[in-house]
């Protein structure tokens, strides 16, 4: 379902050009539980960005669902985000002056849907995540794990093809950490939900289906 | 959809920030508040200017001497002496043109007045006939106004204002002062009603002195009729009227030599210029409104720096670029139009004030209110245009990454 071929990515820094993405070729299956690993700087989350469609790779094919996507306008771009993208950050990047319940609706704000159907289909997923009896509090009141389950459960509302999550549980300690990271292996094995997960920590990478290698700009497994 | 969660996101995140959005709103409101002000008092200017005019009556014409208007017997001689108006040719209009019930020739005279040796300020001599008092709708406080049968006398009729200034120079009695115009004496027989100032008559009839209309011209040298006030008979229009006006002195030969101005005339002229005079008023307002519009968009160029971490996050979630605009569209524009309503009270609150102590009838100009929303809401729309536009265009990327 998402298949990448040759995607170079170079900035322009002044007068030298630093390619930080010499060639990735990555084809992701549905339903796969697969980890992008490589030290901190290699090109992760600018891989990453390609990915989810946040940045333009400088040249390469990216075909999600069969349609290539790397190239179309900003608009579509963000339809892309919208409906078949989930994303979890590192640093979560909830909305503070929302509620848990509010910022897991956003994505369906930007579709036009609204109204109670909505509001069910958010306690739903907040209660997915083990969240549903903090559904209005709002994110300063949650602890980082709590405010990354609300995260996960704002990326699965819209239904994506694909989580993206980049450093999920960089911010977390291990025990926290390793709970999300059960989380991610439940959804996907419960509900074959398709899911990347980049980290710079084998530990992490290590409970994947699928580990890959991120070295000098390029992938290898 | 997008719409109320806008609404309610643009309440929220100006509240968030109450400083700056109440530095932004006074403003804002001072800018429509002054705008509103001005037009608002233009309004009620205008209003109150046609209403003292309208006090007279609008079935009356003015028939005055056109100046340079040649006669057609004019040859040699004095052209002033030629085209002077007869005070019989003016007597006649009344019974020659049936739509005109009445009228009221006047003379303006010149010459110190001056009681008791002491000069009269603020006074002038006005010869009239017995007329005048009832088509300028002036009433008497006390003794009597002129009748016909003082032609040639030598009695005058003081304002309040000239027999205030008798009394203040020692009159015990005003009616029977005498008071000297050059070398004639007058005996005062009466005294008009004050009325109240800057109506719209053509003289200030509390500062006045009449005399009877062939006394004046007699008593002045070089004293012409110049200025006829004429009432329209009931029934009649007052273009009907000015037509057989017109025909009269046609008739006479004298068509160039008048010019006939009705009321509508006069009140259309004043409507335009007192437009004119709301427009600048309301222009001077416009420059504070400008600058309560770069104060909106002050505010929301920072808004938009603080938050490009939560636009950024917007647009990893789909939010298009219109989204965004639309996001910070919205809150410039419930900025401006908070501003705006709040404007507009202060705005008719000042307006009321300067009529209250003007003395002026206020009036509420729906025409202003709506001009004050629909102008914070341009405020709203322009200002914050370009920081909205600065805040969609920002990449995604960048924006996760700022703090
Ligand atoms: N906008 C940018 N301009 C220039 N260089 C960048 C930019 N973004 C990332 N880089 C560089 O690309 C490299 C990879 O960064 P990144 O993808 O964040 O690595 P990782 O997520 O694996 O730690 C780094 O050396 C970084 O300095
Ligand atoms: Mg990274």
């Amino acid at each position: 379902m998402l298949i990448l071929r040759d995607i170079r990515k170079s900035y322009r820094i002044g007068p030298t050009e630093v390619d930080v993405l010499k060639g990735v070729n990555l084809e992701v299956q549905q339903g796969e539980l697969l980890s992008i690993m490589g030290p901190s700087g290699c090109g992760k989350s600018t891989l990453m960005n390609c990915i989810g469609l946040l940045d333009r790779p400088t040249s390469g094919s990216f075909m999600l669902d069969g349609v290539e996507v790397a190239y179309t306008n900003d608009d579509a771009l963000s339809d892309i985000r919208n409906r078949r993208i989930g994303f979890v950050f590192q640093q979560y990047f909830l909305l503070s002056r929302l509620t848990a319940l509010e910022n897991v609706a956003l994505p369906l704000v930007y579709r036009g849907d609204a109204g109670q159907d909505t509001t069910d289909r958010c306690m739903e997923l907040l209660k997915r995540v083990g969240m549903e009896d903090r559904a209005l509090h709002r994110p300063a009141e949650l602890s980082g794990g709590q405010q990354q389950r609300v995260a996960i459960a704002r990326a699965l509302v819209g239904s994506p093809s694909i989580i993206l999550a980049d450093e999920p549980t960089g911010a977390l300690d291990t025990q926290v950490g390793g709970e999300i990271m059960e989380l991610f292996k439940t959804l996907n094995a419960e509900e074959g939900i398709t899911v990347v997960i980049i980290t710079h920590d084998p530990g992490i990478a290590r409970q994947c289906k699928r580990v890959a290698l991120m070295k000098d700009g390029g992938i290898v497994e | 959809m997008i719409l109320t969660s806008n609404l309610k996101e643009a309440t929220r995140s100006l509240l968030a920030s109450k400083q700056r959005t109440i530095l932004a709103l006074i403003g804002i409101v001072i800018g429509i508040g002054s705008v509103i002000a001005m037009v608002s008092v233009g309004r009620i200017v205008q209003d109150e200017a046609l209403r003292q005019f309208k006090e007279m009556g609008t079935d009356i014409l003015t028939i005055e001497k056109e100046f340079g208007g040649g006669l057609p017997d004019g040859g040699g001689g004095r052209p002033a002496a030629k085209s002077a108006l007869k005070l019989d040719t003016i007597r006649a209009i009344a019974s020659r043109c049936p739509a005109i019930s009445n009228v009221a020739p006047s003379v303006r005279g010149t010459g110190e007045a001056s009681f008791n040796g002491k000069k009269l300020e603020r006074s002038g001599p006005m010869g009239v006939t017995a007329s005048f008092l009832a088509i300028n709708k002036l009433s008497i406080r006390e003794g009597r106004f002129l009748s016909d049968l003082d032609e040639q006398s030598r009695f005058c009729v003081i304002g309040s204002q000239v027999a205030a200034e008798l009394q203040k120079k020692g009159a015990d009695r005003v009616v029977g002062s005498k008071i000297r115009i050059g070398d004639n004496l007058f005996t005062v027989i009466g005294v008009t009603s004050e009325v109240p100032q800057g109506g719209m008559r053509r003289f200030e009839p509390n500062e006045m002195i009449y005399l009877h209309i062939t006394t004046s011209l007699r008593v002045f040298a070089n004293a012409e009729i110049s200025s006829i006030t004429a009432r329209v008979s009931p029934g009649y229009t007052n273009t009907a009227a000015r037509d057989q006006v017109l025909a009269y002195f046609v008739s006479l030969g004298m068509g160039s030599a008048v010019r006939i101005t009705s009321p509508e005339e006069i009140i259309a002229q004043m409507e335009k210029q007192m437009q004119m005079f709301t427009l600048l008023l309301g222009a001077i307002g416009s420059i504070s409104l400008i600058v309560g519009g770069v104060g909106v968009m002050n505010v929301m160029l920072v808004s938009v720096t603080e938050r490009r971490r939560e636009i950024g996050i917007r647009r990893a979630l789909g939010a298009k670029r219109g989204d965004i605009r639309g996001q910070f569209l919205i809150e410039s524009v419930i900025l401006s139009l908070i501003g705006g309503l709040v404007g507009i009270i202060f705005g008719v609150g000042a307006s009321w004030l300067i009529a209250h102590f003007a003395q002026w009838q206020f009036t509420l100009s729906l025409g202003a209110i709506l001009l004050g929303v629909g102008v914070s809401n341009a405020v709203g729309i322009f200002f914050g245009y370009y920081p909205a536009r600065q805040a969609s265009l920002l990449d995604p990327i960048v924006a996760l990454k700022s703090d």
